[in-house]
């Protein structure tokens, strides 16, 4: 069965790296940010894929199956830290957890 | 035989080690013992050592042992070896003899204070060290021996280390054999560069060859290790506040064994001293102007330790002139005699301290004959036999001493007259403390510490020692009586090397009994005349109050030195740390931190805490890096 070119599929992937990528830059919420996060992890899931097509061979199918249980697992460390900020009421914003700082 | 020597050397090793290692699972007085087993016992190895050497024939009195090589650099190799011979064999029947009385007697002298076995694992060590010292077959196990007699020394003066006194006189201790010990390892350098070796045989086979001026240097250095050990002007100003250490420390330390050291090593090192002419005249004029300094200092001083100390100094000057002339045998027969008397002396006055509860302040003493007999008459023993009284061990020794010198020559019959005008100081100083310590009416201080505590004289650890150091004090002379035996000296002719004879001088009979009488009816003379103004009291005590001070301060030799030495280098000090180590050393230091925080603060502002912040740095190097792997492919 014929596809669209591999191309496409790059295109795809860069638009959705780029999208996940803005919104962990530009927003505050950490819902959000994690949000952001899952769209660049499958943008990457992707173009594995379309590279793992290209070449026939499924080393990039496994690649992306090991991303999508590491995306799973962070998935459940992020919420529970959002839920444990939100149980101390403190404010849902990334901006105001800068305790770091140098 | 060399077992013997081994046995000698590491007993009392093993003591000290033993106390330390069982520390407050023996008692006090098991420590004691101890201590005073393992000095016995390195007393048998030195009479098995001493019998096996009579077995043999004098030519062949010599033997070397080694147990391993202790150091090698290259082709220059020195090893833990012992030499056994006559000489040797003297100082170890000296040293493990007299100490081993001493540490008995410490058993009753220290019964009760807190540290007592702290104080015997020191004993113990010292011994060891001073074997060490003794037996050493190479100059650099002797000066092993001779830096670990200094620790020990150091150790002991500052025993009672609460006393701010104690711990000064340590310190001074230390620090002026400190310089004695320097110039020593320079001497031997010279050896090592010019000789290749440190064993004594070598380097006396090989000190022929050696140039007048590197001689010179070697004996120079020798001389003032010799001279800072056995505290001969000008590094003496440490034996008289060596005092403040315990009383048997004194005895066997500073009067019987460690600061007699000077004069064995010069005897060791004859060969040496025998090529440089010049330097063995210095010794001998330095033992000259010491006897003769000490015995006037000795006149005034009021601490009975200290009289004891100065006479010390006095008597090893009469040593250093022996040996620098070139008596070696009259020399260490001296040395012998004096470890005798000389103990005795110091354990007396022990007694008397004892009894007294520590006071040694002889103003405050008197009367003790009616109180002490039995120390009077030990006492007296000791006194007489400093004097040079016949038929008393110092008699026959220092006579012998001063008979060699008025029989070589101009520069010798010079020394002659000092040590005679000695001679009469002995006796003036010595009896002077006699008398005014034992006769009289007992003082207060006497009576308020015999009405407290009885007539005792000491526990008979304290007593047995001072009653055979008595016995040869007064036998000891003996074994060498002019013109009629001298097995002493025949004893120690083997050690001689290249010759027959040991000594360099050989007085006549003649000349041996005029010095005899001269000496004799000066040290009379002494006793008279101290007997007019201490004893009878029918002279006024003399009242020349320059003369006084000069004597009282010591010639201002500490004076001296603390302006010339001390002063000097504290501004030194002042200057360099105001000048140099302020502004240069710590000012740089404080820039480097500076400059640190500065920078450390800088990266940290790198450091935002904002999520984002991190996230686009990461996102930016991901772009650079991948635009970098573009352009490279």
């Amino acid at each position: 069965v014929q596809g669209p070119d591999v191309s496409w599929y790059l295109v795809v992937a860069a638009f959705l790296f780029s999208i996940g990528a803005s919104g962990v830059l530009l927003r505050r919420s950490p819902l959000i940010v994690l949000l952001s996060l899952e769209i660049m992890l499958n943008a990457a899931n992707l173009a594995l894929i379309s590279f793992a097509r290209l070449h026939g061979n499924h080393d990039g199918q496994v690649f992306a199956l090991a991303v999508m249980a590491v995306a799973a697992s962070e998935v459940v460390v992020g919420l529970g830290l959002i839920v444990a900020i939100a149980r101390r009421r403190l404010d849902l914003d990334v901006d105001r957890l800068r305790v770091l700082r140098g | 035989m060399t077992t013997g020597a081994w046995i000698c050397l590491v007993a009392p090793l093993a003591g000290a080690v033993l106390i330390t290692l069982l520390g407050g699972t023996i008692s006090r007085r098991t420590a004691g013992w101890l201590s005073t087993l393992s000095v016995f016992v390195g007393f048998g190895g030195a009479v098995t050592a001493f019998i096996g050497l009579l077995d043999r024939e004098p030519e062949e009195r010599e033997a070397v042992t080694s147990a391993w090589t202790w150091l090698a650099a290259g082709g220059f190799e020195v090893d833990l070896s012992l030499l056994v011979d006559p000489l040797a064999v003297t100082m170890m029947l000296i040293v493990t003899g007299v100490g081993g009385l001493i540490v008995l007697y410490s058993i009753g002298y220290m019964d009760g204070d807190d540290e007592e076995r702290r104080y015997f694992a020191y004993m113990s060590l010292f011994v060891f060290s001073m074997l060490l010292l003794v037996q050493a077959a190479n100059f650099l196990i002797l000066l092993a021996g001779w830096g670990l007699v200094g620790l020990a020394s150091y150790l002991l003066i500052g025993f009672w280390h609460e006393r701010p006194e104690a711990v000064a006189a340590a310190k001074k201790a230390f620090i002026m054999n400190a310089f004695g010990d320097a110039t020593m390892a320079l001497a031997f350098f010279v050896l090592i560069w010019q000789v290749g070796s440190l064993d004594f045989g070598v380097v006396f086979a090989e000190a022929d060859g050696l140039s007048t001026t590197l001689v010179n240097l070697v004996a120079l250095g020798l001389l003032g290790g010799a001279v800072a050990k056995s505290a001969q002007i000008p590094i003496h100003t440490w034996l008289p506040d060596a005092m403040e250490g315990p009383t048997p420390v004194s005895a066997l330390i500073h009067a019987a064994t460690m600061v007699t050291a000077g004069v064995y090593l010069i005897v060791r090192a004859h060969p040496i001293f025998e090529l440089a002419p010049d330097i063995s005249d210095l010794a001998a004029g330095l033992g000259t102007i010491t006897l003769l300094v000490a015995g006037l200092i000795a006149l005034v001083q009021v601490d009975i330790k200290r009289v004891i100390a100065y006479s010390t100094m006095s008597q090893i000057g009469y040593m250093f002139l022996g040996a620098g002339l070139g008596a070696y045998g009259n020399g260490m027969f001296h040395l012998m005699t004096h470890a005798f008397f000389k103990a005795l002396l110091f354990l007396a006055a022990g007694l008397i301290i004892h009894h007294l509860a520590g006071e040694q302040d002889m103003r405050k003493m008197g009367g003790l004959r009616r109180v002490m007999p039995r120390t009077f008459v030990a006492f007296l023993i000791g006194a007489l036999a400093l004097a040079g009284m016949p038929p008393l061990s110092g008699f026959f020794s220092k006579d012998a001493i001063l008979a060699s010198a008025f029989a070589s020559g101009g520069y010798g019959q010079l020394l002659f007259v000092g040590g005679m005008v000695g001679a009469l100081l002995t006796g003036l100083y010595t009896f002077r403390m006699v008398f005014i310590v034992f006769l009289g009416e007992p003082s207060p201080l006497v009576r308020e510490h015999t009405d407290a505590h009885g007539h005792g004289e000491g526990p008979w650890t304290m007593t047995v020692p001072v009653a055979i150091l008595a016995v040869l004090a007064v036998v000891g002379g003996w074994v060498q009586i002019a013109g009629i035996w001298h097995p002493f000296e025949d004893w120690l002719d083997p050690v001689a090397v290249g010759r027959e004879h040991l000594a360099l001088v050989e007085p006549t009979v003649t000349e041996d009994y005029v010095a005899s009488v001269i000496a004799v009816g000066l040290g009379l003379l002494g006793i008279g005349v101290a007997w007019m103004i201490y004893g009878a009291r029918r002279w006024p005590v003399p009242r020349w109050t320059a003369v006084q001070t000069l004597l009282e301060r010591k010639f201002w030799f500490d004076e001296l030195y603390d302006a010339v030495f001390y002063r000097p280098t504290v501004f030194i000090a002042f200057l360099l740390r105001r000048y140099v180590e302020e502004p240069l050393i710590g000012g740089s230091i404080e820039g480097v931190t500076r400059g640190a925080r500065e920078a450390g603060g800088a990266v940290g502002d790198v450091q935002t805490g904002y999520l984002r912040w991190y996230a686009l740095v990461i996102a930016g190097a991901v772009a650079v890096l991948v635009a970098v792997f573009v352009a490279v492919q």
